[in-house]
């Protein structure tokens, strides 16, 4: 039922990951396991480290938003993004013109080849 | 009487049966309907397990509705019985347990996340309607008959797109699915039409016997192709697909997700079973490809750059299709050669199958969970969520295994199926490859971005509240959480069982067209 899966160039054995997760599993156990039990509940010891500011209480003033994620990434591609979410303009006329002009491309290469 | 031999109008009946019977059963009150909803819906799943069984089993099933064999001949002179007729061979037994277990995950879902509102007898009418629709797509063997259900599937599915009515995006999206859904019914009731007019047969096999390869029947292709191919979202005729998943309540996305797989299913069984080796040699096979990749890629950027977490999820959904559209598209190039389809071309097919059935789990469980995260939050902007991991524990795990398994991690189902995907689809060109590698760490990086923002970090001072998702909810997860953790841990047996068997029917026209024609 394991067993391995063969796609023509090598193949894919699910038991050799298994083996793979216990091991970094047992791994990391361990190591956690080595970490010291003796600090002091309640004190700076159990504070958050935020390059040396107090912390704030509210989450919501430390969180990076979603809208920012990978800015780098969508300002190296403004100019794609730019014509890409135009391209998706919402418009339902749009979507069926699109629909139909597919259409009649596949339509005319059926006829051509 | 032997029953399991109606076990195929079994599978359609209980449902179309529990569509009609719910109106009834919500006079006795919420109690007898929502019984009604969860036992109509494991039923069908049993029947199409059942029915997927025997197929493995005893080979490929016929069965006429109201005639005694598939030979009579009736109004006479007819060669071939006008009826509706099912066809299931490994390939609709596998469709019509995909569907099957989408339906019930979702039911299980819905019951508590639909609690409060007002309409819920139409809801679950609906609902049943739209599994209806899915599973006659997918068992029978008649065009005519595909076409009714593929209407049946889509007038269900705009109801349900816009239940919430009181929501103008919701109208909005339904508007437009219904609006691309009627254009491509008559591209398909033409098509339809013009095989009647042209060969005088309905029946499928029959007309994979007698189809030839002349304009006309090279216009039916590209009408059937290009209506399907919206239906299932190839880019660019994909762009309903965001606004109407986002839109329906979450149970209702999870089975628009199958249903769009059976579209694809239609597609691949028109172009490797009606015109199989007729089309092979024709554009069909780079039509697959080229919709394939321009949907891989555009759905993916498209959705890495979205913080609305439905959309976000709906736009990957083009970017999946994309990844079987190449798959099919490779597979049926290497068709007629059968040195080229042992080398790339099965792999190729079975990897799309593959795909085709873990996107359904899996993408089902990522629009549950979004729909969890929602009815816990009240809001599907990832901006505003943060930290929920320590209150929704068992949404974070199940989203977590769902994501892990659309970005292709090892050792996810996700990842076996894409690995026989790239490897195959690199025999042909390697950019194919490269584009389908580039998409899948595109996937990652968006469902990091849903985890990292939605999940992790500090906990928002107006999510203290947040409670888990109630047990139903959660249920409704887990079965779809339990069948990719069972594709994930016994490969092996999945393929063997569930793919390959499948594939092979895809493959065996003569197989598909004997059964009806020289039983």
């Amino acid at each position: 039922m394991l067993g391995k899966i063969y796609t023509g160039f090598g193949f894919w054995d699910v038991s050799a990951w298994i083996a793979f997760f216990f091991i970094a599993s047992f791994y990391a156990l361990w190591l956690r396991s080595m970490g010291r039990r003796d600090y002091k509940k309640g004190t700076d010891q159990d504070e958050i480290y935020w390059s040396g500011n107090p912390v704030p209480e509210d989450g919501a003033d430390i969180t990076v938003p979603a809208s920012s994620a990978y800015w780098g990434y969508k300002k190296a591609f403004t100019p794609f993004y730019n014509a890409l979410v135009a391209f998706h303009s919402g418009i339902t006329t749009d979507y069926a013109g699109w629909f139909v002009f597919v259409s009649a491309v596949i339509c005319a290469l059926a006829v051509i080849f | 009487m032997n029953w399991s031999q109606h076990l195929p109008a079994l599978v359609v009946a209980f449902p179309l049966l529990g569509a009609f019977a719910t109106p009834l059963f919500s006079l006795g009150g919420k109690f007898l309907r929502n019984l009604l909803f969860v036992a109509v819906s494991l039923v069908t799943l049993i029947i199409a397990f059942l029915l997927w069984r025997n197929v493995l089993l005893h080979g490929t099933i016929l069965y006429v509705m109201g005639g005694e064999s598939i030979s009579l001949t009736l109004p006479s002179g007819f060669a071939f019985p006008v009826r509706i007729m099912f066809e299931i061979d490994a390939l609709s037994a596998f469709m019509g347990l995909t569907v099957a277990i989408a339906s019930f995950a979702g039911a299980l879902f819905s019951l508590q996340y639909m609690n409060g509102f007002s309409g819920l007898h139409r809801f679950v009418s609906l609902y049943f309607l739209l599994t209806v629709g899915a599973l006659g797509m997918s068992l029978t063997g008649d065009m005519f008959n595909f076409f009714v259900f593929i209407e049946i599937a889509s007038v269900a599915s705009f109801g349900l797109i816009a239940f919430w009515r009181d929501k103008p995006e919701a109208i909005e999206a339904s508007f437009k699915y219904m609006l691309l859904s009627q254009i491509s019914a008559m591209l398909i009731l033409i098509a339809v039409g013009s095989i009647y007019g042209k060969y005088n047969f309905l029946n499928m096999a029959a007309i994979a016997d007698a189809i030839q390869m002349t304009t006309v029947d090279k216009l039916i292709l590209a009408l059937l192709v290009s209506a399907l191919a919206m239906k299932c979202g190839a880019f660019p005729m994909s762009m309903w697909m965001p606004d109407s998943y986002a839109e329906s309540p979450s149970g209702v996305t999870c089975l628009l997700v199958t249903v769009s797989q059976v579209s694809l299913y239609g597609l691949i069984r028109v172009c490797f079973t009606l015109f199989g080796t007729v089309a092979q040699n024709s554009f069909i096979p780079w039509i697959f490809i080229v919709l394939g990749m321009m949907s891989m890629f555009f759905g993916v950027t498209m959705a890495v750059i979205q913080h609305e977490i439905k959309r976000l999820i709906g736009y990957h959904s083009i970017s999946q299709v994309g990844y079987m559209l190449l798959a099919f598209g490779v597979g049926l190039s290497a068709l007629h050669d059968p040195r080229a389809l042992a080398d790339y071309g099965f792999t190729a097919l079975k990897g799309g199958l593959f795909h085709m059935v873990n996107y359904s789990m899996y993408k089902g469980l990522l629009f549950l969970a979004a729909g969890a995260l929602y009815y816990a939050t009240g809001t599907r902007d990832l901006d505003r969520m943060g930290g929920l991991a320590r209150r929704m524990p068992y949404t974070t795990v199940l989203f977590l295994i769902a994501a892990a398994a659309i970005s292709g991690i090892p050792p996810f189902n996700g990842f076996v199926s894409k690995l026989l995907i790239y490897e195959s689809v690199f025999t042909v060109h390697p950019v194919l490859s490269a584009v389908a590698l580039v998409t899948s760490v595109l996937t990652l990086a968006s469902f990091v971005k849903i985890f990292q923002t939605a999940f992790l970090g500090p906990e928002k001072n107006q999510w203290k509240s947040v409670r888990e998702a109630p047990a139903g909810m959660v249920l409704g997860m887990m079965v779809f959480g339990f069948v990719i953790v069972g594709f994930t841990l016994f490969p092996s047996w999945t393929i063997s069982n569930l793919i390959e068997p499948a594939a092979k029917a895809l493959v065996d026209q003569a197989g598909y067209i004997g059964a009806v024609l020289h039983p």
